[in-house]
């Protein structure tokens, strides 16, 4: 039963970064390698805040806007300097090592006995990891909301139609580049802020800590849609954090029966490479017990 | 749509089932003691520590599946599993933790305040943020450091090498420990009249490239106990081979692996006594909480022969009588 509270709770943290990811993956359809590097960035940035006193709600949104920052970073490679999407991201990525170093001053950053959001939830004297379960609910609702909300906009459309087809999109009027620009810097500033959550629910902020995140993320995103089917625009967002939620229960499984941990990242990428594979499969052998209802 | 209300709809009951009954659960209490061990990731010093405490615990007559239950998790360098294997630990109802290296003593200690944990291989306690001071730990956690004799090491380079002026410092700038060891051997080798030059790496892909600029610009190389150096000790060596350059690493295995010399720490006996501590508290003599933190009283000198024939270095008689067989 404990196992799976701290699935739960993890998923939930795991599925605002999960989000970002399908924002670019998704939404934009470019494949952006920057979270491994902005997912640090957050941590880092929200744990050095923390210890110079700052409050964990302020530090986790300043985490938001500096990982917003290094989105449009990858953004400007892109549109400006006219680099592959794929490349401007692991450019980005590679250079925030150096730059996470640096905000750290160090490769590792305790905030074990430090201020943190879960904190709001002391008095309430709730039983282990549901602290983390209700910050995780609450972020996570205000999260989507706003998301859906700013996709209802006219430039939420914009950002949507860009992605759809940029042709199509720039005879319109938009401007694609600007578009791809403010997509990719909403997504990197939620990576970042889930960075800067879960630095906070571990305890430490780590330099390697974004080592294997984006494998995380697209199986998240993946899991949803292969499970859920194809949805509604709202309901596609809560897919991707239930998406999470249930790769937790995948990883939490693996470790239950007993599975070599070494075998770990093995089973992760088996995984994800079925859940890419299976649309062509069920098409292939007309298999469409997944997704029936949608498709009458 | 109706298969992700009925997931969120099982997922909310579970969670309120769960609410409701972790209150009042209370561990039962097993007939043999747990011992949960959580190590970072796979080399051969943290290995040797991991069989040290294994060792120490079945001499003390705790024998897994026997005497005790032992749950072993590696996390293979990926820092997301840290968290799950800490809280398996707990809901298995470990009576002891012990952490391999530092992220992994962190997740345990941020999964727990009340079972009692033992470092294994944690450089820096008090720095790290898990005790409140290393004489006085203060609360569940306690437990061996590893911090390398600096200055022994660089007096052994001395002794070898009586005319090195540069000294190369090479470590990984994503480690903790290594930093905080780079600075005090900066300080060391300063006190010693010695040239400093310090290149860090940040994974073991730069090691190549790094160690053949290194090497071109000193006498010799030192390297502090590393985890991404340690796995990529024959880079370094090579890199140093061709610019016939000896490596004083700081860890015994790594002379193995073509290191010239040290006086290192055993990282077997650091295990063995990591895993006297262990033992110590699941008999019930020691209280973390005021349970000092633990240093390897010696090093051993440890030389490679062969490596000092290669680089056509003769090792004065006076040391080679002190070093360990």
């Amino acid at each position: 039963m404990d196992l799976i509270v701290t699935a739960t709770a993890q998923g939930l943290l795991w599925g605002m970064m999960a989000l970002g990811i399908f924002i670019t993956y998704r939404i934009l359809n470019l494949p952006d390698m920057t979270a491994e590097g902005s997912f640090p960035l957050g941590a880092a940035v929200c744990a050095q805040l923390i210890i110079s006193g700052v409050h964990p709600l302020i530090a986790t949104a300043i985490a938001f806007v500096i990982g917003a920052l290094a989105g449009a970073v990858t953004g400007f490679l892109i549109t400006k300097a006219h680099i592959p999407g794929l490349l401007a991201g692991i450019l980005t990525m590679t250079g925030l090592y150096s730059i996470n170093l640096r905000i750290m001053k160090r490769a590792n950053l305790s905030l074990l006995g430090e201020a943190r959001l879960t904190d709001f939830f002391t008095g309430f004297n709730l039983p282990s990891q549901f602290d983390t379960i209700f910050l995780g609910i609450i972020l996570v609702c205000i999260v989507i909301t706003l998301l859906v909300l700013f996709f209802k906009t006219e430039l939420g459309q914009a950002v949507i139609a860009t992605g759809d087809n940029e042709k199509m999109a720039r005879s319109l009027g938009i401007s694609t580049n600007q578009t791809k620009i403010l997509g990719l810097m909403l997504s990197n500033g939620l990576i970042s802020a889930a960075g800067a959550l879960i630095a906070q629910d571990n305890g430490y902020a780590d330099i390697s800590m974004g080592i294997g995140t984006i494998v995380i993320g697209l199986a998240s995103v993946i899991i949803g849609e292969v499970i859920f089917g194809n949805l509604s625009f709202v309901n596609r967002l809560i897919c991707v954090i239930l998406g999470a939620i249930i790769y937790r229960f995948i990883i939490m499984f693996v470790l239950l029966i007993g599975l070599q941990p070494n075998d770990l990242k093995l089973i992760s990428a088996i995984i994800l490479a079925f859940c890419l594979a299976l649309p062509s499969i069920r098409t292939k052998y007309n298999l469409n017990f997944f997704q029936k209802k949608e498709l009458l | 749509m109706k298969k992700m209300i009925g997931f969120i709809i099982c997922l909310v009951a579970l969670l309120t089932v769960a609410f409701f009954t972790t209150k009042t659960e209370t561990v039962t209490k097993k007939e043999k003691p747990m011992v949960g061990i959580l190590q970072l990731t796979s080399h051969p010093a943290l290995d040797l520590i991991y069989k040290g405490i294994v060792d120490e615990l079945n001499d003390a007559g705790y024998i897994d599946g026997e005497t005790m239950t032992l749950d072993f998790q590696n996390a293979q360098g990926d820092q997301s599993n840290l968290n799950s294997m800490s809280t398996r630990f707990v809901s298995r109802g470990a009576d002891v933790m012990v952490g391999i290296a530092t992220p992994s003593a962190q997740a345990l200690a941020n999964s727990s305040q009340d079972i009692p944990i033992v470092l294994g291989a944690v450089t820096d306690p008090e720095g790290s943020g898990l005790v409140k001071s290393n004489e006085a730990p203060g609360g569940n956690i306690t437990g061996v450091s590893d911090l390398t004799p600096i200055k022994e090491q660089f007096s052994l380079i001395k002794e070898i090498l009586p005319e090195a002026q540069t000294i190369g410092i090479l470590y990984s700038s994503s480690e903790d420990n290594s930093i905080v060891q780079a600075e005090q051997a900066i300080e060391i080798a300063e006190e010693m009249g010695l040239d400093t030059q310090v290149m860090t790496v940040s994974s073991t892909n730069d090691v190549a490239q790094v160690a053949s600029t290194l090497a071109a610009q000193v006498d010799a190389i030192w390297v502090p106990t590393d985890n991404t150096i340690a796995s990529a000790m024959n880079t370094l060596v090579s890199a140093a081979d061709s610019n016939l350059i000896p490596v004083f690493p700081a860890v015994d295995t790594m002379v193995e692996e073509g290191g010239l010399a040290t006086v290192g720490l055993d990282q077997y006996e650091l295990g063995r006594l990591t895993g006297e501590m262990v033992v110590a508290i699941l008999n019930g003599d020691t209280n973390p909480a005021t349970t000092p933190i633990r240093y390897l009283d010696q090093g051993d000198i440890i030389i490679n022969e062969e490596k000092a024939e290669q680089l056509g270095l003769t090792i004065p008689t006076q040391v080679l009588e002190k070093a360990k067989e």
